[in-house]
This record gives structure tokens, sequence and C-alpha cells, in this order.
């Protein structure tokens, strides 16, 4: 199975075992990833407010990137993921925006058609994986580590566009967590928002916010928390130490990447999954999958 | 939760997972409750201090979340305090919280357990009353109204659906103060200025007509600290009159923002800098812009992202060429001045 590989900004910078863990863990699924070099930022929520054509081309170049090479794209950012649905959209729905748009890309011998198949290294999982393949492929089941599931926003909101579901009903990462062996726990932040938005000017607000989440994660009994979202990841982990002051205690709560906890349940260790490389040390983690090599737990 | 682990599918899509096990079709709503079987209702009382209190109701044909109240007043409590009057999804006026998320009692189909409260974010006058006046305060701040300077031609005046697009779905809001209670930034209180989205809607039904004035619109813009929007959509989810509250008012409110009030979007034209210049963001590079020295006043977090490499000081220093650098500096540098 083969996509165009869209890792977006935060991934080949401040999370970049994001990237890395993404590459490890394809390789173990069968996937093979065309990384998009020349694709651009996807223009985060900021540039569709002051440049819209601006946002909507680079989008749809990375859209057209992926035709160029007749496979359908897969993200691992959640904004990432809309912005390129909305632009989708927007190129589908109007025509005449569509050919401009299009003139803008002919200037480098690009064209999108508005076919090129959007999916979230999540779905992927679910729809392309499937859950018995990766069942199969399990090799080291995450017996008893209870995991949150943070969602972040954009990639089940907005609400009833892009065959979305009320939000607060989708369980795919839940599944997705019991399949590797996992038990997901049920919190009151998993479909809430990380903040990190409106960080880059005031970082109270996601302070504020992420607090929230993982007091109500920690109270559940999580002993980590998973999210495919490198920015909910950069907010949940980044500013940890942060939200400790602010909540006025010591939370320790080691926030996964997605693929890294794929990544454990498929054989690959926290060292080769980079996860020291977070901001919260995931000794616990450690010390789990230690005890799982040596099989203490089953 | 516990999740029923069903053999894997063809033709399965994730973003829709839950739908079934959540009882989120219409199939499941309308077989979750039979004629005579008892509701179990939870209700926020405010005598005191906020308490709870527990009624059965029989459950009737068709019936709302407006019944059982209705039921309820008529029957166990003639003193609960909740608000309605058109019970057709007009007024606005019957909104509360039920199992945590916001409705329309009018509009809600009732369901075996339910949990009753009052909508978040406001004060609660008593059970299910909520205190509009801080809502309506803001409203009346923002002058959500039409003002013209110039002459325009008598009417019928020429205005095209286009022009109007996004202030006519501003125009459907029925001010029941859901999405005021489920935004997470109002639900921070006054740790910033933003005005909310129920206030954004009434604004943008007159600031996203293209009639208005704009020294009018850039006045009431200043007021609303719009970009403390952090984007979640969570106002859009419960929207009973169907408002893409963000990418239809906020966005295109953003976009006015960012035109007649350039100074509010500083971060916004930074990104779109750093992004022609160098194809992605650069982190750092944003965050000293934006922030400027105050991003190196928490030393200890600086070095701590820095040993984790979390940051690069010499890529945020000497601009390294990506591959993406000469598209994104052809594509948005054709776009300012625009």
């Amino acid at each position: 199975m083969k996509f165009a590989y869209y890792p977006g900004c935060s991934a080949r910078s401040t999370c970049a075992e994001l990237n890395e863990a993404t590459h490890l863990v394809a390789a173990k699924l069968g996937l093979e990833l065309i990384q998009l070099e020349s694709a651009t930022c996807t223009g985060a929520r900021e540039l569709r407010a002051i440049d819209p054509v601006g946002f909507y081309t680079l989008n749809v170049r990375i859209l057209a990137l992926a035709e160029s090479h007749g496979l359908p794209l897969m993200t691992i950012c959640n904004t990432c993921t809309l912005n390129v649905l909305d632009a989708h959209a927007a190129f589908v729905s109007d025509r005449e925006f569509a050919v401009s748009i299009n003139a803008r890309l002919a200037e480098e011998g690009l064209h999108y058609s508005g076919r090129t198949r959007i999916s979230h290294f999540l779905w992927v999982l679910h729809e392309n994986i499937g859950e018995q393949r990766l069942r199969e492929l399990v090799v080291n089941p995450l017996t008893d580590l209870t995991v949150a599931a943070f969602y972040g926003c954009h990639i089940t909101r907005p609400p009833l566009q892009y065959g979305f579901i009320d939000s607060r009903n989708n369980i795919a990462l839940e599944k997705l967590a019991e399949v590797l062996g996992c038990q997901p726990i049920d919190y009151s932040g998993r479909n809430e928002c990380c903040g990190f938005h409106t960080a880059a000017h005031d970082e109270r607000v996601a302070i504020k916010l992420t607090g929230q989440h993982i007091l109500s994660a920690k109270a559940g009994g999580a002993q980590a928390m998973v999210t495919p979202c490198p920015l909910c990841h950069t907010v949940l982990d980044g500013f940890q130490r942060e939200i400790e002051k602010d909540v006025g205690q010591k939370l320790d709560m080691p926030i996964l990447h997605l693929p890294q906890l794929v990544g454990l349940a498929l054989g690959l260790s926290p060292d080769e999954l980079n996860i020291d490389r977070h901001m919260v040390p995931a000794g616990a983690l450690k010390a789990y999958a230690a005890g799982a090599a040596k099989g203490s737990r089953r | 939760m516990t999740l029923a682990s069903a053999p894997a599918q063809a033709g399965i899509d994730a973003r829709r997972l839950g739908q079934i096990e959540m009882g989120d079709t219409l199939a499941a709503r309308n077989s979750r409750l039979a004629v005579g079987d008892n509701i179990v209702v939870r209700i926020r009382r405010s005598e005191g201090s906020a308490t709870y209190q527990d009624f059965q109701v029989p459950y009737q044909k068709w019936m709302r979340v407006l019944d059982v109240l209705n039921w309820i007043a008529e029957n166990k409590a003639a003193d609960l305090a909740y608000r309605w009057f058109c019970g057709s999804k007009m007024c606005g006026t019957c909104a509360v919280r039920m199992n945590g998320r916001e409705v329309l009692a009018c509009w809600e189909a009732a369901e075996p357990k339910m949990t009753i409260e009052p909508l978040r974010n406001l004060p609660v006058i008593r059970d299910l009353i909520v205190d509009r006046t801080a809502y309506e305060n803001k409203v009346a701040q923002l002058e959500p109204w039409l003002e013209r300077r110039e002459p325009y031609p008598p009417f019928p005046e020429p205005l095209n659906h286009k022009q109007m697009k996004d202030a006519s779905k501003a125009l459907d809001c029925i001010s029941c103060m859901c999405c005021y209670s489920a935004c997470p930034v109002i639900g921070l209180g006054n740790l910033t200025d933003f005005a909310g989205p129920a206030p954004l809607v009434q604004l943008g039904q007159t600031a996203l007509d293209p009639r208005n004035d704009p020294d009018k619109v850039k006045r009431s813009l200043q007021l609303t600290g719009i970009f403390n929007c952090v984007s979640c959509y969570k106002c859009e989810e419960v929207c009973p009159a169907g408002i893409p509250i963000v990418s239809r008012i906020i966005e295109p409110l953003k976009a006015k923002a960012a035109q007649l009030v350039p100074g509010m979007a500083k971060h916004s034209f930074a990104l779109r800098d750093i992004v022609a210049a160098r194809g992605r963001v650069d982190p750092g590079a944003l965050v000293l812009r934006v922030q400027g020295l105050r991003a190196l006043a928490n030393m200890s977090r600086l070095i701590r992202l820095l040993v984790r490499g979390k940051i690069n000081p010499l890529k945020t220093l000497f601009k390294i060429k990506t591959a993406a650098t000469e598209a994104a500096g052809r594509i948005l540098r054709a776009g300012v001045g625009k």
C-alpha cells in the first residue's frame, strides 16, 4: 500500500520524533510512504484569515503533488488534515476558483483534478490496515496499559462535514488502543481542545485548558495519553511544566504520538521511537516496555 | 469506556467509528424508549448550594426534554424553574445541558437516563434559568447594526447572495446561548477579552454585511478579542440552528479584523512571512517574532527545549532553504498587497 505522505511543519521541527516514528511504523505495517519534500506549510489557522487565496493555493498544491504521484495523501497532523480537506472542498465547489488555482499551479507543471483522497494516519490504520491485520502484527500487546485518548479538534470537527459524525461519539482512537492491547479510559478531556492555536501569542489559554484535561485523564487512571496531532502534543507535553505550575501539582503524564503507541505494540523499543525526546520523561513507560520485553506481564 | 471489538470489515469509515456503539443513529434513537418506560431524570436544583434532585417520569410517545420538564413541574415539583416560550426552536429560551451536551429542550428527544443542568458560563438565577445579562451587554457594546456615511441607491438596492452569504448564515441565530456554554475560552472566565461565539454571531449579522461602514465595523471588532478563538468548532457542534459559526462567521470576521485592524492579527502576518521565506514554519522564529523578547524571558524553558532538540537556533538564525521555499515564496508573495 502506497501513500503520498505529508508530515507538516511540527513533525519536521519540534516533533521530529513523530515523523521518525511514522516512518518506522509504516515499514512494520507494509505502508510505503512517498514523502512530499517540496510541500509547504498548510498555513495553520493563521493564513486563512489574512490571505485566503494563498491559503487555498498552498493546500491545493499539496493535493496536486499527491496527484502527480497518483497516490492518496496521508497526513499526521489534525490541523493540516482539516486545511487540505477545506481546500479540497473549496476547490470542487467553485469551478472558477479551481481554474484560477490550477493556473497558478501550472507555473510549476502541477495540476489538481479534485480526486486526491485525504486520509489521516489514524484513518489509514482503521481503513487500510484494518483491525484484523493489526491484531496479527501486534507482537507486544500493551496489556494493562491505561491510556487516555486525546483526539484534538480538527480530525473530528467541524460537525457533519467531510463525513464526520458528532465528535463526542467518535471512538476510533479508543478502538485502536484496544486492538493494541491497551485499556482506554473514559475522561472529560477526550474531545476537548488543547488551545494550541492561540498559544503563539498567549500561552495562558492553552495552559489553562490542557491542565483540566490532563487532570481528568490522571483522575481516570491513565498511565499515558495518546494523541494523533503534533500540535496537541506540543501543548500537552511541551507546556506540561507550566501546566503543573498552574494547577499546583506534579502531573508527570507521558504523552505519546499515535505512531509511537502503535510502534510499541508492534515491537519497536522506546529508544527507537525516541520517547526520550519528549519534555515529560517517559520513565514509567520505559519500565513498562522493559517489563513487557521480559514477559513479566503475561 | 468499554468498546465492543467487532471484527475488521471492508468499507470501514474511521470518521464514523462509534456511531453505532454510541446509539447515534435514527433507528437507535427511535427504539430506546417505549411508551410507559420510566425515564430517570436528575435535575440540578439551586436551593442553597447546587444540589441534584431525582425524578421518575413515565415516557409518553414523542416526549421531548421540554415535555419531561413540564411533566415534572405539573406532577412533582411545582417550584422547578425553567424557561420556555415557543416550544418550536424559534425563541431560543429553553437551552439546557442534557447529559453534558447543550440542547434546546423543545427540540431534543428524551433519553432513558438524563442529567439536566443549566447552561455553563452564565450565572444561574435559579434551577435551570441563567442570567443572560453579560451576553446582552456584550452584544450592545458591539453595536450590531448598520451605519452608512455615504449616500446609497434607493430601494431596491443591488445586493447579491454572494455578498451576503456569511451574514445571512448569522441571521439564523436564535440567541439560545448553547455555543456560549460550549465555548472553552469563555469557560476560562475573564482570562482573555474574547467576546465568545454568540456575541460574534450577532456582530456578524451586520459586520459581514458589505453595506456597513468599515470604520464602525473596525470599532466593533476591536472589542471582540477575536484572535483568542482557539478554532475548536465546539460552538458549531452544539448550534441548534446549524450555523457554521467558526467557518462562516468567526473566520470571515477574523479576515475583516486583519484587514481593518492589522495589529490584531500580528501573529498571522508573522506566520505568513515565515512561511513565505522558508516554506515551512520554524516555531522558534514564529514565537520570537510574535512575542519578541518576552519569548526569551523563560530561560529554563528554552534550555529544556534545546536539550530535547525541540528547537534549533541555527535553523532559526540562518534561514535554511528547504525544497518548499521556492513555491511558498512565489504563492504567498504574489498574494501580498491584493
